[in-house]
C-alpha cells in the first residue's frame, strides 16, 4: 500500500476506536484517559529534583507527588508519546518541523505554541482537565460539568480564533 | 459486577501505557499530530475536532451504558470514579481557556504529546508550556484569594440524568439515544460548513466527509442505544445496579462485631480522621475515594458485610461486593449513641429484659470507652439465669 503522509482516518472511524480505546479504559480502570493531571506530574518531579521543600509546602504539588493516579496518567503519556510515534513513522509523517501558516515566522510561531500551552495548562488546572480529562472522559459519563466544560472549550476557540488567523492562513 | 476490574498496581501501569498507545495512535491517525487540520475546527475549514470527539464521546458511553443495563457494572459507580465534581464558574472559565489555548497553540494538551512524538517542535514548546502552566495554577489555586474562585460553585458529583430527572438506570441509555440523534444532525451541519468554508482551504488540511462509513457508524451506534433500551425492559437478571441494600441496627451491630466478629466485616467510609478516632471494633477504614482499594468484588463474599458512614447510606462503590451486604442504620451517630454514650441504669424494678438490656449495653460502653467498670446495676428484681455472662460481651475482660 502507497503510505501518503496527508491521508487520515476517516473522523468517524477513528472516532469509534478512540472511544472503544476509552470505554475499555472504564471497564478495567474505573477511570478515564487525561493529558494535564499527568503533565502536572512531570512538573511536579522537576520541582521536587530541584526543590524538595517547596513542593512538601504547596498542597496541591504535594497531593500531585502523593497520589496515585497522577502516575498512572504519566504511563499512560508515555503510552500516548510512544503510540504518536509509532502512528506517525509508519504513514511516514515522523519528520522534524514546526507546522504554522505561510505569513507568520517560526520565532512568533513558537512563541504563541508556548503561550497558548501555559494558557491550557492554567486553564485545565481550573477546570480539573483538559479536553481528554473533561469532555472526552467526564463527556461520556455524562458528568454535567463536563458539558459546560465541553461547550466553553468550543465557544473559547471561536472566540480566539480570529485573532490568531495570520498564524495559520 | 464485573467492571471496572481495578487490576493491581502493577498491572495498572502496563494497562496505562496500552490504553495511552491506543489514544496516541488514534490521535496520530486522525491527524491530530498536526495543527493546521486541528485549528480548521475554529475556522470551519475542518471539522475533524468536533467529529472524532462526538463519535468517541458516544461510543464509549454506550460501552459503559450497555455493560450496565447487562449487569456487568454501573453506569454511576464508574462515573463517580472517573469523573469531577462539577464546578460551574471554574469550568466555565476553564473551558473558554482551553479553547483559546487550543486555537493560538494549535494543540490541546493531548493532541501536543502526539505532535511532539512525530517531530513537531511547535508540538514540543506546546508540551512544556502546559507543564508550567500546571505547575503555576497549582502555586496559586489553594491561596487566599484564589480559592475562593477555584473553588467557587461546587455541586458535587452531577450527572445530566440527574439534571433531567431520569432514573439512574435508565438516564444513560435513553441519553446516549439522544445524543446519537443530536450527533447525526451536527455532523451534517459540520459536512455542510466544511463545504462552504474549506474550498479555498489547504487541500492538505481540508475535512474528510463522513461519506458511507458515517451511516455505518451511525447505524450501529443506534442499534447499541437500541440494544441497550431493550435490556432495561428485561426484568430481573439485570438488576445488579439497584440492589437493595438491608440495614442494621447498632445493638444487632454490636452483638455481631462481640459475639462473632469473624462473620462480619466492618468499613467505615467516614473521613479517615474521624474513622482513626473512633470506629466500630474491627471496622477497617475506607474513606468513599479509597474503597476501590478494598477490591470489594473480588472479596471473599461469605462475611456479612456493614458500613458505617456518617448517614445511614451505601456509597456505590459496596455494591461491588458480591455478598450481604448491610448498612448501619442511623450511621454513626446511631453507634455513637448506643455503644459510646452511658446508658441510663434503669429504674428499680424493671422488667428482667430491660436490665440485660442494660448490661449488655453498659458492658460494651466499659470494653469501648476504656472505663474499669460501668456503674454497677441496680439490684435486679428477677435475676436472669447465666445473665452476668453475657455482661461483657465476651471479649472485654
Amino acid at each position: 500500500m502507497q503510505r501518503d503522509p496527508n491521508r487520515f482516518w476517516n473522523p468517524h472511524l477513528a472516532g469509534v476506536a478512540l472511544g472503544t480505546v476509552l470505554g475499555v479504559t472504564f471497564l478495567v480502570m474505573g477511570g478515564g484517559l487525561g493529558a494535564s493531571g499527568g503533565s502536572l506530574r512531570m512538573g511536579v518531579a522537576v520541582l521536587s529534583a530541584v526543590a524538595p521543600e517547596h513542593v512538601a509546602a504547596t498542597p496541591p504539588l504535594a497531593r500531585s507527588a502523593a497520589a496515585e493516579h497522577p502516575q498512572w496518567l504519566v504511563y499512560e503519556l508515555f503510552g500516548v508519546i510512544l503510540g504518536g510515534l509509532v502512528a506517525a513513522y509508519t504513514a511516514g509523517r515522523l519528520k522534524r518541523e514546526v507546522l504554522k501558516g505561510p505569513r507568520i515566522s517560526t520565532g512568533s510561531r513558537l512563541a504563541l505554541a508556548l503561550l497558548g500551552g501555559v494558557l491550557m495548562g492554567v486553564a485545565a488546572k481550573i477546570s480539573r482537565g483538559c479536553a481528554s480529562g473533561q469532555a472526552l472522559t467526564g463527556g461520556a459519563l455524562l458528568s454535567v460539568g463536563s458539558w459546560v466544560f465541553f461547550l466553553s472549550f468550543f465557544a473559547g476557540g471561536y472566540g480566539a480564533a480570529w485573532f490568531v488567523r495570520r498564524q495559520w492562513r | 459486577m464485573t467492571f471496572p476490574l481495578f487490576p493491581s498496581h502493577e498491572l495498572g501501569l502496563a494497562f496505562a501505557v496500552l490504553s495511552g498507545f491506543g489514544f496516541g495512535f488514534v490521535l496520530e491517525r486522525s491527524g491530530f499530530g498536526r495543527a493546521q487540520k486541528l485549528v480548521g475546527q475554529f475556522y470551519g475549514y475542518d471539522m475533524s475536532v468536533f467529529k472524532v470527539m462526538f463519535t468517541a464521546v458516544v461510543t464509549a458511553m454506550l460501552i459503559v451504558a450497555v455493560a450496565s443495563v447487562a449487569g456487568l457494572t454501573d453506569f454511576k459507580l464508574v462515573a463517580d470514579y472517573a469523573t469531577s465534581q462539577t464546578l460551574l464558574v471554574p469550568f466555565v472559565v476553564g473551558g473558554i481557556g482551553v479553547g483559546a489555548g487550543f486555537v493560538i497553540s494549535g494543540y490541546c494538551p493531548g493532541t501536543s504529546y502526539v505532535a511532539m512524538a512525530s517531530g513537531k517542535l511547535d508540538g514540543l514548546v506546546t508540551v512544556l508550556g502546559t507543564i508550567v502552566g500546571q505547575v503555576i495554577w497549582s502555586e496559586l489555586e489553594w491561596r487566599p484569594g484564589f480559592s475562593t474562585f477555584h473553588d467557587a460553585t461546587n455541586v458535587g458529583n452531577f450527572y445530566l440524568w440527574e439534571l433531567l430527572h431520569l432514573p439512574a438506570r435508565a438516564g444513560p441509555p435513553i441519553l446516549a439515544a439522544a445524543v446519537v440523534a443530536m450527533a447525526a444532525a451536527c455532523f451534517l451541519i459540520a459536512d455542510r460548513v466544511e463545504k462552504a468554508l474549506g474550498a479555498n482551504a489547504d487541500p492538505f488540511a481540508r475535512g474528510i466527509p463522513g461519506g458511507r462509513p458515517r451511516r455505518w457508524v451511525l447505524t450501529g451506534l443506534a442499534a447499541t442505544c437500541a440494544a441497550g433500551l431493550a435490556g432495561l425492559l428485561l426484568p430481573t437478571g439485570t438488576q445488579a445496579g439497584v440492589r437493595q441494600v438491608a440495614s442494621v441496627s447498632a445493638p444487632e451491630l454490636a452483638q455481631r462485631a462481640f459475639d462473632a466478629p469473624w462473620r462480619i466485616r466492618v468499613v467505615d467510609v467516614r473521613p479517615r480522621e474521624a474513622c482513626t478516632a473512633r470506629r466500630v471494633p474491627g471496622a477497617e477504614c475506607a474513606p468513599q475515594a479509597e474503597l476501590a482499594k478494598l477490591r470489594l468484588a473480588e472479596a471473599d463474599p461469605s462475611r456479612l458485610l456493614v458500613v458505617v458512614g456518617e448517614r445511614q447510606e451505601a456509597p456505590p462503590a459496596v455494591e461491588a461486593y458480591r455478598g450481604k451486604l448491610a448498612v448501619l442504620r442511623g450511621g454513626w451517630s446511631a453507634w455513637e449513641e448506643y455503644a459510646l454514650a452511658p446508658p441510663r441504669p434503669p429504674a428499680p424494678g424493671a422488667p428482667a429484659a430491660e436490665v440485660e438490656a442494660y448490661r449488655i449495653r453498659a458492658g460494651i460502653q466499659s470494653a469501648l470507652t476504656g472505663m474499669k467498670a460501668a456503674p454497677p446495676p441496680p439490684p435486679p428484681s428477677a435475676a436472669p439465669a447465666g445473665g452476668a455472662r453475657k455482661g461483657g460481651g465476651g471479649c472485654s475482660g
